[in-house]
């Protein structure tokens, strides 16, 4: 018997002459599944659009070199002296690229008759056909400035116009597509094999690429490692000191201590978590500075002001854990607190009865009681201490020296942060999918771990 | 025939006032400026003033314009790069952008920005009175894709009465300049001299030589003063050895106790606060110091307290200076004729007296020979001797799309040595690894 269908019973009668064909039509929402699908779509929609998307692109993103340089929506062909030299020292096609690249400006027959078709005033025409006919320009400047010479003066809006007609050179033209290069570049050595054709279009190109590239520079660069172990040391000094360690001995404390204080000691812990990050590391930081708190107390015991927070790599961890472990525990301190409440009183008195003494109680009521929300606490915090950046980018943005640079803000530096203007799309992409496998793979290891098929058994009854 | 008439009639009078919603153009210019404080208004407000005198002019050749100039100024330069190049991605970018000229290579190549050439006249007044070495300094490949939007360099300041108090007379205070810049006071003798201040007690500890807090391209200039380079024809230049020195250089101040090894970090303002006020004994900043010293910090005698100089040469390098020019640049749109407005609002805005003003009010050095012409420019001791003793001796850092890369392991491997997570030497090797293996043969390590 399935209970949903005998309630979606009622909706099957009739209501008017119309209602007949929709019954055919929307016959498949009367079986749970069809419903449950239906009541699932807006998550499914989000959980595509906010979740699976960002994944699927970062991947994608992954396997390209995009950056600021080479944008993220395609490319153009330029020849710019920068491709020409990679043509030179790369494919040894130094002579094509000199040829490509000097800029020349030739006032030939072929140009005058384009201008004339572009409807350019024809006393300018006749004009450079008398004046300048066969003239060769090796600058663009030179030969605006003499077409400005010209009796009948062109603006600078027709001069530009003009003089590109009479370009016969590549240099650092700008083409929309690559048969438009090999075109122009055909019309200036037709000679050109398909080889030079294809070299010459892979130098010039100016978008992304897909490539391997990126993974690559990470197996092999020395910062991975670095950081590796930094985002490592982090997470696991974090979760098992505070969000786990620190957040159960809260909630066992507060267990114990009476209800109205009780619950003014874990708002007291609530407020990292819902004070405004900035203001949060703010009031941490005007404890550390040299101008700060501790520099002010210590400074009457004869010890020289500094920068607590930034003085050694040992300082900037001790304050980075600690900043994120006062937010962090508060959440632990509550699924734990209220898991705590749920254990039946009789549990307790019981013990208290058979002379068990507090430590005893924690040790075999309350912590047997807590495996489930331990498991989902580490899980949690381990997911999102991975990807946690904003207390330390604002903290100590990964200084002195890198010493507290963890991967989520190597990303963020990578991909959104260079101070020359050009950000590392790609390689940031790559970084972040990196991310994204480890938090898969200890999501899966913690399950493995905690035996999760045994804890959550199949219900004996059915709804 | 009537019909005739009036069909001609009708047809007249649509063209007309087709021509007349034609040339009645209304258009909106946006134009952001990144890393500029209070003093560096008139780097949008020029674009305004530049509005006004376009409007003008086309109501004199028979069109009506309306420009509209929105602007924004960013305080910093990571938000606001991130900030442009994100809106261009989307579609969004503002018409104008004021930016440091090492923006251009890449953004140029991504097609973020459109060359000024193809919209100018460059034999034309203003611009054919703009210094030719920072008309180059905007250009990428050989194309003007800018123009400049002021100058600097950046010296080495050194307060005077901490000065005399570790023995210098104020004789020897006033040939230091000279001293530096013939190479006989060095980055050697600057550890010398700061470790006396602290070690006498006219300091405290670290801040004997104090320098700047926080990335820049301050950097590269104590890179060029232990001889390196950062390109040759080209192509991106890592000179290992002159790198290390660098690093040594800051490594052994920490050492003598005269810079704190937690000096990067420190907030701004504090260090603004610190270096006007006289606890800092020898640091380095650049020419627009001058306004915030003045106008922000309330040093009142500027010229009575502090002596600047280059910055001085290490080993086997040279006295120098850096100037970072930022520059007006036009981004791509849809709409040519936009470009264009945009392009010619930049001219303007060039125009000596205007171009002044930003000069002046900010400290900074100016764009075109005429500004010397200029009563304001040239009445102002500061522009005047910091444009002397400063800017024959001024490099640049070179347009170069991968500069970005290199300028980010620079630093990287600067920080690690700095504050002792890395020796010199490794911090050296780390940075060349870094380089050799994202840039590749786009790099010469020598």
């Amino acid at each position: 018997m399935n209970a949903s269908r005998n309630i979606a019973e009622p909706a099957r009668a009739p209501v008017g002459a119309w209602a007949a064909p929709a019954r055919v039509r929307l016959g498949w929402l009367n079986s749970s599944k069809g419903l449950g699908i239906l009541l699932l779509m807006p998550a499914l929609v989000l959980v595509v659009l906010f979740f699976l998307m960002p994944v699927v692109l970062t991947g994608v993103f992954a396997f390209t070199n995009m950056s600021t340089a080479t944008g993220i929506t395609g490319g153009a062909y330029q020849i710019s002296p920068g491709a020409l030299r990679v043509l030179t020292d790369r494919h040894g096609m130094g002579d094509l690229a000199e040829r490509l690249g000097q800029p020349t400006y030739v006032v030939d027959d072929r140009g005058l008759a384009a201008l004339e078709e572009m409807g350019i005033d024809p006393g300018i025409i006749a004009g450079l056909r008398r004046q300048y006919s066969g003239e060769t320009y090796s600058s663009r400047r030179e030969f605006e400035r003499d077409i400005r010479n010209l009796p009948v003066r062109p603006d600078t809006r027709t001069v530009k116009r003009i003089s590109e007609v009479f370009s016969r050179s590549l240099g650092n033209a700008r083409f929309r597509s690559s048969t438009a290069l090999i075109a122009a570049a055909d019309a200036i050595d037709p000679d050109l094999t398909e080889e030079e054709k294809e070299a010459l279009t892979a130098t010039t190109y100016t978008g992304w690429t897909w490539t391997n590239d990126n993974f690559r520079r990470l197996a092999t660069s020395r910062d991975t490692t670095r950081v590796f172990f930094n985002t490592l040391f982090f997470v696991a000094m974090t979760l098992t000191l505070f969000n786990v360690g620190y957040a159960m001995l809260l909630a066992i404390t507060t267990h114990y201590i009476p209800e109205r204080p009780a619950g003014i000691f874990r708002i007291i812990w609530f407020l990292p978590r819902i004070s405004p990050v900035v203001i949060y590391v703010l009031l941490w930081k005007w404890l550390a500075w040299d101008t700060g708190f501790i520099s002010a107390v210590l400074s009457n015991f004869g010890v020289r002001p500094r920068n607590w927070m930034l003085d050694t790599a040992a300082n900037a961890w001790f304050f980075v854990i600690l900043i994120n472990g006062f937010v962090g525990a508060s959440m632990g301190m509550v699924i734990f607190a209220s898991a705590i409440k749920a254990i039946p009183e009789s549990l307790f008195h019981a013990a208290s009865v058979d002379g068990a003494y507090r430590w005893q109680q924690i040790r075999h009521i309350i912590l047997p009681q807590l495996k489930w929300p331990i498991l989902f606490v580490t899980c949690y915090q381990t997911l999102s201490l991975l990807t946690s950046i904003d207390q330390t980018l604002l903290a100590t943005d990964g200084g002195p020296g890198g010493a507290t640079e963890i991967w989520s803000l190597w990303v963020y530096h990578t991909a959104l942060n260079n101070y020359a203007g050009n950000l590392q799309y790609g390689l940031g992409a790559a970084m972040a999918l990196v991310l994204v496998v480890i938090g898969i793979v200890l999501s899966l290891i913690y399950l493995r771990l905690f035996n999760y098929n045994a804890l959550v058994a199949k219900p004996r009854i059915e709804l | 025939m009537t019909t005739r008439l009036l069909r001609t009639t009708a047809a007249a009078v649509l063209l007309a006032a087709g021509a007349g919603a034609a040339s009645a153009e209304s258009v909106t210019i946006s134009v952001w400026a990144g890393g500029s404080g209070p003093n560096d208004n008139y780097r949008v407000d020029a674009i305004e003033m530049a509005a006004d005198i376009l409007e003008r002019e086309a109501a004199i050749r028979g069109e009506e314009l309306d420009i509209t100039v929105e602007k924004k100024l960013d305080n910093t330069w990571d938000d606001f790069k991130q900030a442009v190049t994100l809106a261009a991605e989307a579609g969004n970018a503002p018409n104008i952008l004021v930016t440091g000229h090492e923006d251009i290579a890449p953004w140029a190549q991504s097609g973020l920005i459109v060359p000024v050439e193809d919209y100018l006249n460059l034999d034309a007044w203003p611009i054919n009175d703009i210094y030719e070495n920072l008309m180059e300094i905007s250009s990428f490949g050989g194309i003007q894709y800018g123009l400049p939007q002021d100058a600097e360099s950046r010296p080495f300041f050194f307060w005077k009465e901490h000065m005399r108090a570790i023995g210098y007379t104020d004789e020897e205070l006033d040939a230091l300049p000279e001293s530096v810049e013939s190479g006989e006071y060095t980055l050697a003798n600057v550890l010398e001299d700061a470790k006396k201040m602290v070690d006498q007690g006219v300091v405290e500890a670290g801040y004997g030589f104090y320098p700047r807090q926080s990335n820049g391209p301050d950097f590269w200039q104590f890179y060029t003063s232990f001889g390196g380079i950062m390109e040759e024809d080209g192509k991106l230049v890592l000179d290992k050895a002159a790198m290390q020195d660098f690093y040594q250089f800051f490594v052994d101040a920490v050492e003598a106790g005269v810079t704190r090894k937690n000096h990067i970090g420190t907030p701004g303002d504090q260090w603004y606060a610190e270096v006007a006020s006289g606890k800092a004994g020898i640091w380095h900043g650049g020419t627009w110091h001058y306004a915030r010293y003045v106008n922000q910090e309330g040093l009142e005698d500027f010229f009575g307290t502090l002596v600047f100089s280059l910055i001085p040469a290490g080993e086997g390098g040279r006295p120098n200076t850096l100037t970072h020019p930022l520059v007006y640049v036009v981004t791509d749109q849809a709409d040519d004729d936009l470009e264009l407005i945009a392009a010619e609002l930049v001219k303007i805005a060039s125009e000596p007296r205007i171009n002044t003003l930003h000069a002046i009010k900010s400290a900074h050095l100016g764009i075109a020979h005429q500004q010397s012409n200029i009563d304001l420019y040239a009445n102002d001791r500061w522009a005047r001797e910091a444009t002397e003793r400063l800017l024959p001796h001024a490099n640049a850092m070179p347009n170069n799309a991968d500069f970005g890369t290199y300028w980010n392991a620079m630093w990287s491997g600067l920080e690690a040595a700095w504050t002792g997570q890395k020796t010199p030497e490794q911090a050296v090797n780390d940075v060349e690894a870094e380089l050799k293996n994202s840039l590749g043969e786009a790099i010469i390590i020598r």
